[in-house]
């Protein structure tokens, strides 16, 4: 049984004539690490909002771990950890880096219940595991564009999540910043064999653990397969003008 | 100093520091939710709802109240779903419920109900009721009640709503519990700040709070000191002058706001910048 099912979706954003996304069918298996690829404006943040419900699709089915995320939007989330694309803090934003890794965990914990020892355990686990245990009573906006980033995934991994959506988690970050978080990325993926969907529009990016790339253009998949048979065939020099193949 | 019988400056302390203590603690939520505009328009609809009352004779307090969660209701659902920005609806809403107000205090019969219409907009010391004061403590402890129950839920929503959905948090009652709680802050401190200057202190304690800390559970704490020191100092220096209390108190909030930004560690240079920045092992694992 598939992980992430979408069938048949359309999303039209509200007042929008046409859709973002259209006619999309997904499967992804459990334990798999799927790139979606496109140029801007592809729909491909669309795509993961429709998977964890933060966007309502207008049309079709999305199944998450076997419940329709129409109806069980918020229980589907819970299980999701959501890595937002392109987050900047102020420097005056009175939050530290430990309280905004255990609002990732807020959901899990329920309603009314305050984080136990137990909670903030594994909040400090995951701070280690990505390096920032160090900033913990730091405040966030204080910190670099990558270490902001990799607090953000801390919080997203805080709440253990089963499935990991990433919005283009490696833009506005520098090269060494980005080689660090995608090595960190590859890492989590080796560890914990979460089913991830991570979204990027930069060939350079698509970590080596990555079993499928999704190729969207102008809102629908155009192409789905391995990653070598994808950025060598004719479909992906349609849609980017190159291709690395012969 | 204008002499007062002990029964209304005990009346007015404890108003002070209740309509204090709530403002700037709903001021934390609004400042750091960046959602002046919204709680500006239930303020002005609040003092559009007293003037109705009134008009008609019915408590204001009430009419005050009605308005101002009827706006909460209404802008809270629309700025979510218009694809406005809020502050062009909350523009509409302020200018609208601005000209209802003073269009029922215009049609006010004598000068006696016109002249009590006005204190609603300036404030005054001699308005609240023990009855309003009542319904300012239990809002209080509402308050304290609601937030320590669902802290973790509004730290969430506080630091960024769309991620806090994205954790499993149903973020839409919690989002619409603040604008209500926010409405009832403003209606039920009407009397006492007015309905022109309300929402200054709202705003301004909050803000100067967010001056002195980076970590926001603080901010929650110190913002109801600053808001109580300030209402308790602007009702003396009203007693003292004569001003209206409403403009003393949004005086000395703009005041300490002032002197809160000019002395913010957040803008020196040095060694209070180095001490948070700085990457040394004072921050300790909790482990």
């Amino acid at each position: 049984m598939s992980c992430i099912e979408l069938n048949n979706v359309t999303t039209i954003y509200e007042g929008e004539e046409f859709p973002t996304i259209r006619n999309i069918d997904l499967k992804i298996d459990k334990g798999e690490f799927v790139c979606v690829m496109g140029p801007n404006g592809a729909g491909k943040t669309t795509l993961l909002e429709s998977v964890n419900g933060l966007l309502d699709h207008t049309n079709g089915d999305v199944t998450v771990l076997g419940k329709d995320v129409e109806k069980r939007g918020t229980d589907v989330r819970k299980e999701i950890g959501y890595l937002l694309q392109s987050f900047t803090f102020s420097t005056e934003d009175p939050f530290l880096v430990e309280d905004v890794v255990m609002m990732g965990r807020a959901g899990r914990i329920g309603l009314i219940k305050s984080p136990g020892e137990e909670d903030w355990e594994k909040v400090y686990d995951c701070m280690d595991l990505v390096g920032i245990a160090e900033f913990a009573k730091k405040p966030i906006g204080k910190l670099s564009g990558g270490e902001q980033q990799k607090v953000l995934l801390a919080r997203v991994l805080a709440k253990e999540p089963e499935i990991l959506l990433l919005d283009e988690p490696f833009s506005d970050l520098d090269l060494k910043a980005k080689e660090e978080l995608q090595e960190l990325i590859e890492q989590i993926f080796e560890r914990r064999g979460l089913t991830t969907l991570m979204v990027t529009h930069d060939l350079g990016s698509v970590p080596r653990v990555s079993s499928k790339i999704v190729l969207m253009n102008g809102g629908e998949i155009v192409l789905e397969g391995n990653p070598q048979e994808v950025i060598e065939s004719q479909t992906w020099k349609s849609v980017y003008g190159f291709s690395l193949g012969g | 100093m204008i002499p007062l019988p002990t029964g209304l400056v005990l009346r007015v302390i404890i108003g002070a520091v209740l309509a204090g203590f709530t403002c700037s603690m709903m001021g934390t939520f609004v400042v750091q939710m960046d959602i002046s505009s919204i709680g500006f328009s239930m303020a002005h609809a609040a003092f559009a709802g007293a003037a109705l009352g009134l008009l008609l004779s019915v408590e204001p307090l009430l009419t005050a109240v009605g308005f101002a969660v009827l706006v909460a209701i209404l802008l809270g659902p629309v700025s979510e779903k218009a694809r406005l920005s809020p502050g062009v609806i909350t523009g509409v809403s302020f200018s609208v419920t601005m000209a209802l107000g003073f269009i029922f205090i215009n049609l006010h019969p004598g000068p006696a109900e016109t002249g009590a219409a006005l204190s609603i907009l300036w404030g005054s010391v001699f308005a609240l009721t023990w009855h309003d004061l009542i319904l300012l403590f239990l809002l209080s402890i509402g308050i304290v009640i609601i937030i320590g129950l669902f802290k973790k839920e509004f730290m969430a929503i506080i630091f960024d709503r769309k991620m806090a959905k994205a954790s499993g948090i149903s973020t839409r009652p919690f989002y619409f519990t603040i604008l209500f709680l926010t409405g009832l802050t403003v209606a039920f401190s009407l009397k006492f700040v007015g309905g022109l200057l309300v929402y200054a202190l709202i705003v301004n304690t909050a803000a100067s709070a967010n001056q002195y800390t980076y970590d926001i559970k603080e901010v929650f704490i110190l913002s109801p000191i600053i808001g109580v020191i300030c209402t308790l100092l602007g009702v003396w220096i009203s007693l003292q002058f004569g001003f209206p209390v409403g403009t003393s108190i949004v005086i000395v909030t703009a005041v300490v706001f002032v002197f809160s930004v000019v002395f913010s560690k957040k803008r020196k240079k040095g060694k209070g910048l180095l001490d948070i920045s700085g990457r040394s092992g004072e921050y300790g694992n909790r482990k």
